[in-house]
């Protein structure tokens, strides 16, 4: 359990974010942190799940940071899938 | 007074060169602060400035300038001019001011290096008046501010900005020391004098100053004016430069000096100078849209003065550059507006309906690319919600420009192929970019670049204590009371009864 920083986009967002994560974080967690700073804010919300995409593919919504074998910085991008 | 004509004497004692023999060509102009590119000394030589002044014409020329300028500002202090002023436009001076006043002195390093080692006489002679233009602009741009204190406290950035951490003063130290403090001579002249006032500031302050004079500043019109006519003599230094390097074979040389410093002058301009054009003058004294002027002045007059050099628009104009001039700087905007608590003035949101009106006429598509952001923005603002507006964490900060990546924002208006970042992972250290010509600048000079820390580095490595929000605003030398909030407290929200 440690804090990861990351690149976070949300999906039709205008700027690239600094978000603090936990290496325990699952991806359904990662997705809403990232969201936290964007929805509501300057995206509307939409009542569907979200998902995280690094570098073009999906990871799975159980997986962890740590799992995910993630470099510090990596870009994950928040869709609604 | 001479009783020759100047023309009779002005070549010889102002262009006196000679082989050295006590010493070699490295010794006295070594390659660090002078490089020749390969041209012998002799070539440079014929270096020719297109205006021409004697340093008893220069002294006569100026102290009528400051006696005029300063005049002005003498009468308006005691007037209640500044305090009736747009509050948007206050907002553009106070900005203006932090950003511009002491790099304009440090400007006269770059110019002072030029005037001892610029590999003419005639040019270290041109090259000595500009540093002296450009100390008095550091000067008078102090000065002014200091004038205004008792209106607008903030105007202490003038000075305070360039010595602090702020977000923006990071920016523009990187920027300059790159452009001049840690340039040599030869590429100062193409970079400072050609690239970024020929190019840019030359023309923006001409349109500052008339817009100044639209809105009744006349304060800040008359000093703009005052400085531009200085800009307009020293910018001209790049010029015989350029052709010397052309004409020895060395266009190459040139024209990537001019990539280089065309990028990263196109992304502080957008940030400062689009942001005030489009967003913060006042609707009825706007004459034209930011993307009008870069198209008539920046993009026509500019591009067609180096292509008469032989030069070319830079490789990334069509897909990087024209594309950016549609979206890149109405991001900023939004996003300075979001962070508006780490900048040293009040951002004007410019979002009253007959604001966005006029963006969208302006910028075809603005509602549906950036308007969005904004009417989530105002349901908050409109609900009691302002918190809403108000940032939890930071953007990321590109490593060669400095300035927040906005790249999605590029995606999202159909510009960009993707929004994410460009990395690169060097020497066990991970760099992120905004751009391909931002991450192209690093590459070509990475042993330059890569040893500096953007305000996110500094963050993740633990020099900003404690690690947060408030810590940031303190280590970038921002107390409450200077922190910036909504230019006219969201008035624009309120308009029309909606509120």
């Amino acid at each position: 359990m440690a804090l990861f920083p990351v690149q976070g986009i949300f999906e039709g967002d205008f700027v690239v974010l600094l978000v603090p994560v936990d290496t325990d974080d699952p991806m359904t967690v990662v997705a809403e942190k990232i969201a936290h700073h964007v929805v509501g804010r300057r995206v509307a919300a939409q009542d569907r799940p979200m998902r995280i995409r690094r570098q073009g593919e999906f990871v799975a919504d159980e997986v962890t940071v740590a799992e995910a074998n993630l470099a510090p910085l990596d870009v994950l991008e928040v869709v609604y899938a | 007074m001479p009783s020759l004509a100047r023309s009779e004497w002005y070549d010889l004692t102002r262009d006196m060169n000679w082989t050295l023999s006590y010493v070699d060509q490295e010794e006295a102009w070594p390659q660090d602060l002078s490089n020749t590119y390969g041209i012998p000394a002799e070539k440079w030589w014929g270096w020719d400035e297109p205006y021409k002044v004697t340093y008893s014409e220069y002294v006569h020329n100026q102290v009528g300038k400051d006696a005029g300028v300063y005049s002005v500002n003498s009468v308006i202090g005691r007037s209640r001019m500044f305090d009736e002023l747009d509050p948007g436009w206050k907002s553009a001076i106070v900005a203006h001011y932090g950003a511009i006043a002491v790099p304009e002195y440090i400007a006269g390093l770059g110019e002072s290096r030029m005037g001892r080692f610029g590999r003419a006489a005639a040019w270290r002679n041109m090259a000595t008046f500009g540093c002296l233009d450009e100390t008095r602009h550091g000067q008078i741009q102090t000065y002014f501010p200091y004038t205004l204190l008792n209106k607008e406290p903030r105007m202490d950035w003038a000075h305070k900005a360039l010595h602090t951490n702020e977000w923006g003063a990071i920016a523009a130290r990187h920027l300059f020391d790159d452009m001049f403090t840690a340039n040599d001579a030869v590429s100062t002249a193409i970079q400072l004098t050609f690239t970024f006032e020929t190019g840019f500031t030359n023309l923006q302050f001409l349109g500052m100053a008339a817009d100044a004079m639209n809105v009744g500043d006349l304060d800040f019109g008359a000093l703009i004016s005052s400085i531009q006519t200085d800009e307009a003599r020293h910018s001209q230094q790049g010029e015989p430069t350029i052709k010397i390097l052309v004409e020895n074979g060395q266009k190459e040389v040139a024209q990537h000096l001019v990539d280089h410093m065309f990028w990263r002058s196109w992304h502080v301009f957008a940030l400062l100078t689009g942001i005030s054009m489009d967003y913060y003058t006042p609707l009825e004294h706007r004459t034209h849209s930011f993307k009008e002027f870069m198209n008539e002045w920046i993009n026509k007059q500019f591009i067609d003065q180096f292509r008469d050099f032989g030069l070319e628009r830079p490789w990334y104009w069509n897909e990087q550059f024209l594309g950016e001039l549609e979206w890149y700087h109405h991001a900023l905007h939004l996003g300075i507006w979001t962070w508006r608590p780490t900048v040293w003035w009040n951002p004007d949101a410019g979002m009253s309906g007959a604001e966005r009106e006029w963006l969208e006429e302006k910028y075809p598509g603005w509602n549906d690319s950036f308007g969005k952001y904004w009417d989530v923005i105002t349901a908050n603002v409109r609900a009691g919600k302002p918190e809403l507006t108000l940032p939890e964490t930071f953007p990321m900060v590109c490593n060669m420009c400095q300035i927040p990546v906005v790249s999605p924002a590029g995606y999202a208006a159909g510009f960009l192929k993707s929004p994410a970042p460009l990395l690169l992972d060097l020497e066990g250290r991970r760099y992120t970019f905004c751009s391909e010509p931002c991450k192209w600048i690093f590459e070509q000079s990475s042993a330059r670049f890569k040893g500096h820390l953007g305000i996110i580095d500094r963050f993740l490595g633990g020099l900003i204590q404690p690690p947060d929000l408030g810590g940031a605003l303190a280590y970038m030398g921002l107390s409450p009371e200077e922190c910036g909030q909504d230019a006219t407290n969201y008035a624009w929200a309120r308009e029309n009864g909606k509120a």
